[in-house]
């Protein structure tokens, strides 16, 4: 019998039941719906976290100094040990474009021609390479030394009239100082602009390191771990520890261009020099910290490992739902073959083979699986896409999945009808024949 | 002192022959449900078997519809030794030399009409086009031209019959053979059914009928009359009955025949 045949016969009979056919694949439409729609969530997710790095960034390099057990993502256990002589010494390296120190600041509010905002955690000191050209929408970078500062549009659009270029802004510190910058630049977006300040968009303001840390905010330094939104309980005190002293919590080495090779040979040099006896850094990191420097997709590598093992356990999961589907199939399989014994007699007795009979429920079986994949595909992409849309993310459609969803429904098929089918045709014709 | 299996099955002469058949189910002790038993069937005769529940009709049916295989002697069908094939072959001989009619139809009930005459050639590979031209054509012979996509559900008892006859003959066959045809009709639908076989009979079709009514088995040529596994008597009817050439008239005879002589297929 040809293959189509035995298709087409079993399906006459898979519509012949077609509450029960349509109760069994409902395991398998929602354990591949689940998979689907986990995998298309977490395939947007990532894409949404991909998606923020410009291309600019590519060559920079993120440094600080943890305790290397320490697990986590960017800044995680980082302790201040990089002194402006460290990142001078770096930036006239010979394999570094630039080098420079980022620290974010705990602020108060932001005061805009009198109106006054309640902002936490808004600045950011780093060097002037930090705003890069690409990513301002207009303006130019701020200089180092200067009172200067870009801000991000959620910034400029937060006050009852938008801040532009050339105007004031005054900044409440944590511990009640104020300090006035000139907007000289806005930027394009208000996301992140390193794996350091993360991916969501919040109002920031973007200041050089000289004067804002190393003058006014050197008492700040933060304690022990924490990210960057973690230093605001930091003793207020300002004098302590100003000047030239002042100690980075992270730094930016900037190679010569994103080549792996250029990049490769920057973090080398820097790591060199930084544990090295020379540099101030060395000196502070004794025995228990130790210097990491990643490019960008290095840090998202580890949030994307992160990202897919979540996922993986989530599908994980779902498959669970998958695997109660096809023991579902198996079971009305079964029971179909007692079912229809006699019908199994009929056939042998007028010369179906045995391999014909069991084609004929393994593809019965195979129809299930395959209908119940498709189904639970589709549902599973309209369920990413409404997860998607509710989320914020960029929706992206895992289409290998798609394919692998088809695959496990006929293999699924297979697996739970093998049985079956395999019973069904063993049936001794002369038995089946008398069975009522 | 016996001929070999090969000839015992003259070529065109004979579509069936059983000799000093046996058949053993073992339950707890050995029941010997055929205890040699020896019998040709021609090509075009029609033959009625009858014998009381636990005479071995159903074992002879099943050996010569080839669903089974004797413990020993020698089924040879259509030329073909039915112990000497596999499965498989024993499948393919069956599909399309025996045409089996049943008391209880056994029509696949999804399936309409037409489907159910079209089935067996489904198992040999027939095109679709062609299978439906040849079930259509069966149909018809049989009455049926108008029913064709009912449900057997839609059908009478006396068309059901009539569709299986139909199946029977799609690929046909060397021999049909029809376990109490009428067994689930009523007596005017039962003559027509019979009518039916008498018809298909003239036109060449060789007929095998187990009954245990012997107004059906009258409509044949001759009565093979089963006992206790053996063979009882021949009866031909209305002269038309052969010399016939299965000598196991005398039961005890044939058994101990059997017994002496070791069958070597």
């Amino acid at each position: 019998m040809r293959p189509l045949e035995s298709l087409r016969l079993s399906w006459r009979s898979i519509r012949g039941h077609k509450l029960r056919s349509s109760l069994t694949t409902l395991g398998i439409v929602i354990g591949i719906a689940a998979v689907i729609a986990f995998v298309t969530l977490g395939a947007s997710l990532q894409a949404g976290v991909i998606g923020d790095i410009s291309p600019d960034d590519q060559r920079n390099i993120y440094g600080w100094a943890a305790d290397p057990d320490t697990e986590g993502g960017p800044l995680a256990g980082a302790q201040p040990v990089f002194s402006q002589d460290d990142l001078d010494t770096l930036d006239d390296d010979g394999d570094i474009e630039a080098a420079y120190g980022y620290m974010p600041l705990s602020t108060q509010a932001l005061v805009y021609d009198g109106e006054l905002s309640p902002q936490s955690d808004a600045l950011v000191a780093a060097g002037p390479p930090y705003i890069r050209e690409s990513s301002l929408d207009e303006g130019e970078q701020f200089e180092q030394g200067e009172r200067e500062a870009v801000i991000n549009p959620a910034v400029a659009g937060q006050f009852e009239e938008d801040v532009t270029v050339g105007d004031e802004l005054t900044i409440a510190l944590q511990g009640g100082q104020q300090t006035t910058v000139t907007v000289v630049g806005i930027t394009e977006s208000s996301e992140g602009l390193s794996p350091f300040e993360g991916f969501e968009p919040s109002p920031r303001v973007y200041v050089p390191t000289d004067p804002f840390y190393t003058e006014d905010a050197a008492g700040a330094i933060p304690g022990g771990d924490g990210g960057p939104g973690e230093n605001s309980d930091a003793d207020a005190d300002q004098e302590t520890g100003a000047g030239d002293d002042a100690l980075f919590l992270a730094i930016i080495v900037e190679a010569e261009s994103a080549d792996e090779g250029d990049i490769d040979g920057a973090r080398e040099s820097a790591i060199a020099y930084l544990e090295g006896d020379d540099s101030d850094a060395g000196e502070l990191l004794g025995d228990d910290l130790e210097v990491t420097l990643q490019t960008s997709a290095e840090l998202l590598q580890q949030l994307e490992d992160v990202l897919e093992l979540l996922q993986n356990f989530i599908v994980g999961i779902a498959a669970i739902s998958l695997l109660v589907g096809s023991i579902g199939i198996a079971n009305i399989m079964l029971v179909s073959v007692t079912e229809r014994t006699r019908e199994i007699g009929i056939m042998k007795a007028i010369g179906a083979q045995n391999r014909e009979i069991l084609g004929l429920f393994l593809a019965e079986a195979i129809i299930l699986g395959v209908v119940g994949a498709i189904l639970g595909t589709a549902l599973g992409l309209v369920a990413g896409y409404l997860g998607a849309w509710y989320i914020d993310l960029p929706l992206v459609y895992p289409y290998e999945y798609v394919a692998l969803a088809i695959a496990v429904g006929i293999f699924v098929g297979i697996g739970s009808g093998l049985y079956p089918a395999w019973r069904a045709a063993r049936t001794d014709p002369i038995d089946a024949l008398r069975y009522e | 002192m016996e001929p070999p299996a090969t000839g015992a099955a003259p070529g065109t002469g004979t579509a069936v022959t059983l000799e000093n058949v046996r058949k053993t189910y073992q339950l707890g002790e050995p029941v010997h449900a055929l205890d040699g038993v020896s019998l040709e069937i021609p090509r075009g005769s029609y033959t009625a078997i009858m014998g009381p529940s636990g005479s071995g009709k159903s074992t002879l049916m099943n050996l010569v519809g080839c669903l089974d295989t004797p413990t020993d002697g020698t089924v040879v069908v259509d030329g073909e030794d039915v112990a000497a094939l596999d499965d498989r072959e024993r499948t393919t001989l069956r599909g399309t030399t025996v045409g089996f009619v049943f008391q209880t139809f056994n029509l696949m009930p999804r399936l309409t009409a037409l489907e159910n005459v079209a089935l067996p050639q489904l198992f040999q590979n027939v095109d679709r086009s062609e299978r439906r031209d040849r079930a259509r054509e069966l149909l018809d012979r049989v009455g049926l031209a108008d029913r064709e996509d009912h449900l057997p559900n839609e059908l009478s008892g006396g068309q059901r019959q009539r569709v299986a006859l139909a199946r029977a003959l799609v690929n046909d066959p060397a021999i049909v053979l029809a376990d109490e045809p009428s067994g689930n009709l009523d007596t005017e639908t039962e003559a027509d059914i019979l009518d039916l076989f008498a018809e298909f009979h003239d036109a060449g079709t060789t007929m095998v009928v187990v009954t245990h009514e012997r107004h059906v088995a009258e409509r044949a040529e001759r009565i093979v009359h089963l006992l206790d596994g053996k063979i009882e008597r021949i009866e031909a009817l209305d002269g038309a009955g052969e010399g016939s050439s299965s000598p196991s008239s005398g039961s005890s005879e044939v058994s101990e025949f059997s017994d002496s002589s070791g069958v070597s297929p």
